[in-house]
């Protein structure tokens, strides 16, 4: 399998302002700002290979967005080299611009005025599709997204799930070699997450094009993603096979217990196991190390009014907060001692 | 290759064209209703000042002259120069600045189809349709005698001017949105562009009012010929148009260098904000 994207050592700065509130800091803005430079992605190496498809995962603000905006050529790197099907994304070359696909979940790029077909036939024009191919592709999406009724209506009148489906749809008339994906199912309801996530599987089943996902959902990782790439504070903290990930997080367990009365947070026993309480102090979710959890459950049978316990193995959303809650930095050696 | 070319200007003109319609009572009174206005406010202003003079001199106020124009001609001058606004000074590139600052130009950097070709396609489609509005407002003003129509050769040729003088208009704008770029709100200076080519065209007061040293001044600027001058071709006097059109098509290519630069400095500032 040949190279589809591969960076060395890159990077991207941000060069931002701090402005303290109130007119009189308005004002002395004008005359003087400091200004700092934040780093947004720094060393950042990786190879994706054609056909692969890759989830980046991170939490917010960690350089998800910049990294795809860098390798679609929106921005320019401040460092380092990026090669995307042969081309530096910031020339922007029309070749590779045909080539690439970006579909938003937060931002619409069909017009919003004007119904959807009309957008799907500019675009038609914009990537050169024969008559014959357009109406080919056409035909297979309609199919597959189901939205054969919808071409018609006005873009700002449809729902946010009908709309997305036809973002999905533009992005892919052009049969693109790279599809990037910016959180392609935030804001929809679990159906309409679902019906995305087939549609991308099987399209990727299909076609086999290489796809890159962003995503704050681990359900839209663990439903298509083969390989995870974990940005953490614009690096680079684990990359491999998700269930090498899974593995990594997993052996702690979720458990749930229930008391016939309120007991009180401030008891030792679960100090050490990331409690959450439920507000009539009567139900307790631990995170316990798996070693530890026929003891602890001993214990707390034992001392405490239990009146029902389940355990549950860790969901990945749980146990990242929970690391990244508490020691970023161990997390991210941790994932490097792994990477070695 | 041009025919391709030619497909992507006319189905994005189309696209314009829908969406510059999708709210037609808006799009007519954003149209129409401000220069209206501007006109009216023009109209009772002269009225004032002739009347004015008139009394100060005891003559009638159709026989009051000012710089060689009576009110009725100053009312027609004005009515020309609504209608050569109409048709030279588009609104085409106004969602521009927005479209940089809330980051919505990533989708046109993607696409196969430059953001300059989109927006001057739009602004094709907005020339366009300001026509109807232009031949509603002749019809008006000729059957209230307001203005008298001119030969039809003049009127092309005007028409022709007109267009010349729109291309320098949009790169104007263009430029203006360019700023945002660097400006976190591009509004004011296109109020401040907007004030001094409104005053310097002639909109308000013809440039043959200005001193003689402005006008002297003016002449190599692109200001006289973007209202004064057009609306005296409207008027039958044709003299220097190759000097005016030169002079425009100049300042047009300066603009466009300009707005190349900036453009290409700018995008290494753009952030894709909210994205």
């Amino acid at each position: 399998m040949s190279v589809a994207i591969s960076s060395i050592n890159l990077a991207k700065n941000f060069k931002t302002y701090e402005k303290n509130p109130g007119i009189w800091n308005s004002l002395k803005s004008l005359f003087h700002r400091d200004y700092k430079i934040n780093s947004a992605i720094q060393d950042f190496n990786f190879e994706i290979k054609k056909g692969e498809l890759v989830a980046l995962l991170g939490p917010n603000g960690a350089g998800k967005t910049t990294l795809m905006k860098m390798m679609t050529g929106i921005i320019v790197p401040s460092a380092g080299k990026l090669s995307v099907l042969g081309f530096d994304p910031w020339e922007r070359d029309k070749e590779f611009r045909k080539k690439i696909a970006l579909v938003m979940g937060q931002k619409s790029q069909l017009w919003w005025d004007i119904p959807a077909m009309d957008s799907l036939l500019l675009l038609q024009k914009y990537y050169e599709i024969s008559d014959m191919e357009f109406k080919r592709r056409m035909d297979e999406l309609t199919t597959l997204l189901d939205v054969g009724s919808k071409l018609h209506i006005h873009v700002r009148k449809l729902s946010l799930g009908e709309r997305m489906k036809l973002e999905l749809m533009a992005c892919l008339l052009h049969s693109p070699d790279i599809i990037f994906l910016d959180e392609p199912t935030i804001g929809l309801d679990l159906m309409a997450q679902e019906n995305i996530r087939k549609f991308l599987l099987d399209y990727h089943r299909k076609h086999s094009c290489t796809m890159i996902i962003t995503s704050h959902y681990m359900a839209d990782v663990e439903a298509l993603c083969q390989r995870l790439v974990l940005v953490m504070q614009g690096r680079k903290a684990f990359d491999g096979p998700l269930a090498e990930f899974t593995q990594l997080l997993g052996d702690t367990r979720e458990m749930t217990f229930i008391f016939d009365k309120p007991i009180s947070a401030q008891e030792k026993t679960f100090k050490d196991y990331d409690a959450v309480w439920s507000p009539d102090n009567q139900k307790v979710d631990l995170l316990v190390p798996f070693p530890k959890m026929r003891d602890l459950t001993s214990q707390i049978l034992r001392d405490f009014p239990v009146t029902e316990f389940s355990t549950e193995k860790t969901p990945i959303e749980r146990a990242m907060k929970t690391f990244m809650k508490n020691n970023t930095h161990s997390l991210q050696n941790q994932f490097a001692t792994l990477n070695k | 290759m041009f025919f391709i070319n030619v497909q992507k200007w006319w189905q994005t003109i189309k696209i314009w064209w829908g969406q510059q319609t999708a709210y037609r009572l808006n799009f007519f009174l954003q149209v129409i209703g401000p220069p209206i206005v501007f006109f009216c406010v023009k109209a009772s202003l002269w009225k004032a000042i002739f009347n004015g003079i008139a009394n100060q001199k005891g003559l009638d106020i159709s026989s009051t002259v000012i710089n060689g124009m009576t009110l009725d001609q100053m009312i027609s001058y004005h009515a020309w120069a609504m209608i050569v606004g109409f048709l030279s000074q588009g609104m085409g590139s106004f969602d521009l600045s927005n479209d940089i600052r809330l980051g919505k130009i990533s989708t046109y950097l993607i696409y196969p189809f430059n953001f300059w070709e989109y927006h001057t396609a739009g602004f094709l489609a907005f020339q366009t349709l300001q026509i109807p509005t232009t031949l509603l407002s002749l019809l008006v003003f000729s059957s209230l005698k307001i203005i008298a129509l001119p030969a039809i050769s003049n009127f092309i040729l005007a028409i022709l001017v007109c267009f010349v003088i729109s291309l320098f208009w949009f790169s104007l704008q263009y430029f203006i949105g360019l700023l945002a770029f660097w400006l976190e709100e591009t509004w004011i200076m296109r109020v401040m562009i907007n004030i001094v080519t409104t005053f310097l065209s002639g909109a308000i007061i013809p440039v043959s009012f200005f001193p003689e040293q402005l006008q002297q001044m003016l002449v190599w600027s692109p200001f006289p010929y973007m209202i004064y001058w057009p609306t005296k071709i409207f008027l039958g006097q044709t003299e220097s148009i190759l000097f005016g059109v030169s002079i425009l098509i100049f300042w047009t290519l300066i603009m466009g260098f300009i707005n190349t630069t900036l453009w290409k400095r700018g995008l290494r500032l753009y952030t894709a904000a909210g994205m």
